[in-house]
């Protein structure tokens, strides 16, 4: 239990003297459950590591052993799979995009999962809202768009391809935004959007949730931790929707950089 | 699929129709990424002439040239991104609402 939720617990309600131990940094913070050496393994590695294991362990359920008539699990996975296919990666790669199925699949759920942590009771924090786990996705991705640019293009020839058919000077004023867009901007938006939005989510559903426990008293807070009871549902809702949506975001725009390191005419 | 009327008034979007379903064909048609895409541009356009837009206050000590720097960026990628992303139909887009 971290420090704001640690000082609601411990009995500090309206009319009782102490202030709202409002949540913060400090909430995203950990103390390690186990040290190996000088590393600490913390409840976010826990949770990252939960995530890859329920994604590994649902498809394989679903797909070790595939059958013409699908079982309950199978049709889940197959419909699971469907979506990614249809609504991710064939609006922007078409059909070709069918290869890179099982990279964008693993990746949608596993972040999907990760995000999802947030709302599961005891679990309760979203794993991506510590960035060192998004920072990995994210040069996965990077290494990924510029090595196929590189083989479907070629080495200077991806480079060129960056340069849009426009005369000279307007090259000049533009050349360096198009550098700029691939090199920083499109990774750091990338990584940062799914940062953010966990971040901010997990402090909005915890400031409800202490908010919901400090006001209730035996007095007229007892209103206000209904109202604030409320939120905490009305948010806990529209974490549902951020989730799914930022999973969804990710590998969008995954799929798109992909396709426009295959394919890039201006 | 009736395109006489249309090819007469409209021959650009008459032939967009035409082109075929753009899910089946990859390239530099609309998705749901470009809208991304055009926010990416937006960033860098005012992180680049923003930045250069800095260097020259830092030197000069005339610090005006920073936000110049940076609205001449926003201006370089909205006239980019018009370019770009402004002609949908010549992009292989079928046209979509009432003109469908």
């Amino acid at each position: 239990m971290t420090g704001s939720a640690a000082a609601a617990a411990g009995g500090c309600h309206i009319f009782s003297g102490c202030g709202y131990p409002a949540p913060g940094l400090n909430d995203f913070n950990f103390t390690p459950l186990f040290t190996i050496g000088s590393f600490g393994f913390t409840k976010p590695m826990l949770l990252a590591v939960l995530s890859a294991l329920a994604v590994i362990v649902f498809f394989w359920a679903a797909f070790a052993k595939p059958k013409l008539i699908p079982g309950r699990t199978q049709s889940l996975g197959e419909m699971g799979l469907l979506a990614v296919r249809d609504q991710i990666l064939r609006p922007a790669l078409g059909k070709k995009g069918d290869t890179y199925l099982p990279f964008i699949t693993s990746l949608f759920f596993y972040i999907l999962v990760c995000n999802l942590m947030e709302l599961i009771p005891l679990l309760q924090f979203p794993v991506m809202s510590r960035i060192g786990f998004v920072w990995p996705l994210v040069f996965m991705m990077y290494g990924l768009y510029w090595y196929l640019g590189f083989k479907a293009k070629g080495f200077f020839g991806y480079f060129r391809s960056w340069i849009p058919a426009a005369p000279l000077p307007i090259l000049i004023i533009l050349v360096p935004v198009e550098i700029l867009k691939y090199v920083i901007v499109q990774p750091f938006t990338l990584g940062v959007r799914l940062f953010a939005n966990m971040f901010a989510g997990h402090l909005l559903l915890s400031i409800f949730m202490v908010a919901t426990w400090y006001l209730a008293s035996l007095s007229v807070g007892l209103l206000y931790a209904a109202g604030s009871l409320f939120m905490v549902f009305f948010v806990f809702l529209l974490e549902l929707l951020v989730d799914l949506l930022q999973a969804f975001i990710f590998t969008t725009l995954i799929s798109t950089y992909i396709a426009d390191s295959l394919e890039h005419q201006h | 699929m009736i395109t006489g009327m249309r090819s007469a008034r409209r021959p650009d979007r008459a032939a967009a129709l035409e082109s075929g379903n753009p899910r089946t064909q990859a390239g530099e048609h609309l998705t749901a990424g470009t809208g991304w895409n055009v926010f990416s541009y937006l960033i860098a356009g005012m992180l680049c002439y923003g930045g250069l837009g800095w260097l020259i206050s830092h030197f000069t000590h005339i610090s005006v040239f920073f936000p110049i720097g940076m609205l001449v960026g926003l201006a370089i990628s909205v006239g980019w991104i018009i370019y770009r992303y402004g002609r949908p139909f010549e992009q292989g887009n079928p046209p979509k609402g009432d003109d469908r």
